[in-house]
């Protein structure tokens, strides 16, 4: 039985007050959350409304399936997007995770979130043109729930719980697919121990993304320096420190990766060994007063080759790539869990 | 034709905390100050350790720093919590 406290407005427009007015909203019009659709949310995933989907550390706050389902509707999610909503928002309580640093530092990240495996498909999901900005109705809707969860259920609205300085419009909704289909590459979840052909998602506690372009080479070393050269831009300007970052290729650049015969693997072991800034590169950057006497310590954006999320994803023309920074180095690591597995489940 | 929602909040708040009995006086108390262990803090903390003594009469202040200012209190750090009067939580910058 639903559980919720149940309000009634006159019309849609006098909803959309409704939850402007409690700060209920991201400033976006938001779908009612009826019971019949709430109800129909969780039948989708087979859980009663009260099952505990976890509790968030620092509040102790039990976070139940009718609640997630309330702001999953709200957010337009259908029934059938339910399920990556759980698995995200259930992988974002645990614990490498550090969801309360993650979602209330001045840092301001937002949650990335990449969808692999058949749901993609069975959803709509494109991971090709346009894929880090709201490429298709699902990836926005499942986006835009994480953040109406955050808010609504952890109080993560600016100004409260949420004291990001500056944040980046990838809090409204970032979340992508990977475009499976046209890579051999292993797909990320699979790399990351996630059942084979299972469908999962990863989330990461990630900055906004930072494109790079390089239309001028056809060697992978050539197109990864470029990739290098916007990770340690994120180095010397924003934090020095280690932990998960992510790239993401489109087909225009993968396509030579794929002639040289490289696999995702050998990526993570390039960046890994070029991503590496010296400290006194911050004196070239405005940072002089913190280098010290480390100025010859080097600094690796990775702590090993696995840090680095390799994301196939992107429309067929342009050799646009992108890099997606950590929030603040290895304080949150990347989670990745399979959809539809329990809480205590162990992928 | 109206229209029937459910509230999207937390509506339950009850949770694992609640706020302290407060002391009668900080006279000969043992405080403890938990700092998130941002740099910024030291001399904040400095300063409010001083003003505690000198002002307030504290008999001793315990200094404690988080590992991880992002993170929940290790509970390990507040192991002899028993000893002390209050604890008081530092967020600096």
């Amino acid at each position: 039985m639903l559980r919720s406290k149940r309000h009634t407005v006159e019309d849609l427009a006098a909803a959309q007050e409704f939850f402007h007015s409690r700060g209920w909203t991201d400033g976006l019009p938001v779908v009612p959350p009826t019971p019949a659709a709430v109800q129909a949310c969780l039948e989708w995933v087979g859980m009663p409304p009260g099952q505990l989907i976890g509790v968030e550390p620092v509040r102790q706050r039990a976070i139940s399936a009718e609640k997630l389902a309330v702001n999953a509707v709200m957010a337009g999610c259908l029934p059938m997007h339910f399920p990556v909503v759980v698995a995200a928002f259930t992988a974002m309580l645990r614990e490498p995770f550090l969801l309360h640093g993650a979602t209330a530092s001045t840092g301001g990240c937002a949650i990335l979130i990449v969808v692999n495996g058949p749901v993609r498909k069975d959803l709509g999901m494109s991971g090709g043109f346009n894929a880090l900005g709201s490429s298709d109705r699902a990836t926005t809707a499942i986006g835009r729930a994480i953040r109406l969860i955050l808010c609504n259920l952890l109080d993560a609205r600016p100004g409260d719980v949420d004291r990001s300085t500056l944040g980046h419009p990838g809090k409204i909704s970032y979340c992508v697919a990977e475009d499976e289909e046209n890579t051999p590459w292993r797909p990320l979840a699979d790399e990351r121990g996630s059942p084979a052909h299972a469908s999962s998602v990863t989330v990461m506690a990630a900055g906004a993304p930072r494109q790079f372009m390089n239309e001028w080479t056809t060697r992978p070393e050539e197109i990864l320096d470029t990739c290098v050269a916007e990770i340690k831009a994120v180095m010397r300007h924003y934090s020095i420190w280690p932990g998960n970052y992510a790239v993401v290729l489109p087909p225009q650049l993968r396509a030579h990766f794929d002639a040289a015969g490289w696999s995702k693997a050998e990526v993570r072991e390039y960046v890994f060994r070029h991503a590496r800034i010296k400290r006194r590169e911050w004196a070239e950057c405005g940072k002089g007063s913190v280098v010290g006497e480390n100025g010859e310590r080097e600094y690796a954006a990775l702590r090993e080759p696995d840090d680095l999320l390799v994301i196939a994803a992107g429309g067929p023309a342009g050799g646009f790539g992108a890099v997606i920074p950590p929030w603040y180095g290895s304080k949150s690591n990347a989670v990745t869990l399979a959809i539809g597995a329990c809480v205590d489940c162990e992928v | 034709m109206s229209i029937e929602f459910l509230d999207p909040t937390h509506e339950s708040q009850s949770g694992a905390s609640a706020a302290a009995k407060r002391l009668a006086s900080l006279s000969g108390a043992t405080i403890a100050i938990v700092s998130n262990g941002k740099k910024g803090t030291k001399p904040f903390f400095d300063a409010f350790e001083r003003e505690l003594s000198d002002r307030y009469g504290v008999a001793r202040v315990v200094r404690l720093t988080k590992s991880n200012y992002s993170a929940p209190v290790e509970p390990g750090l507040l192991a002899e919590s028993g000893r002390w009067q209050a604890l008081i939580a530092g967020i600096g910058d």
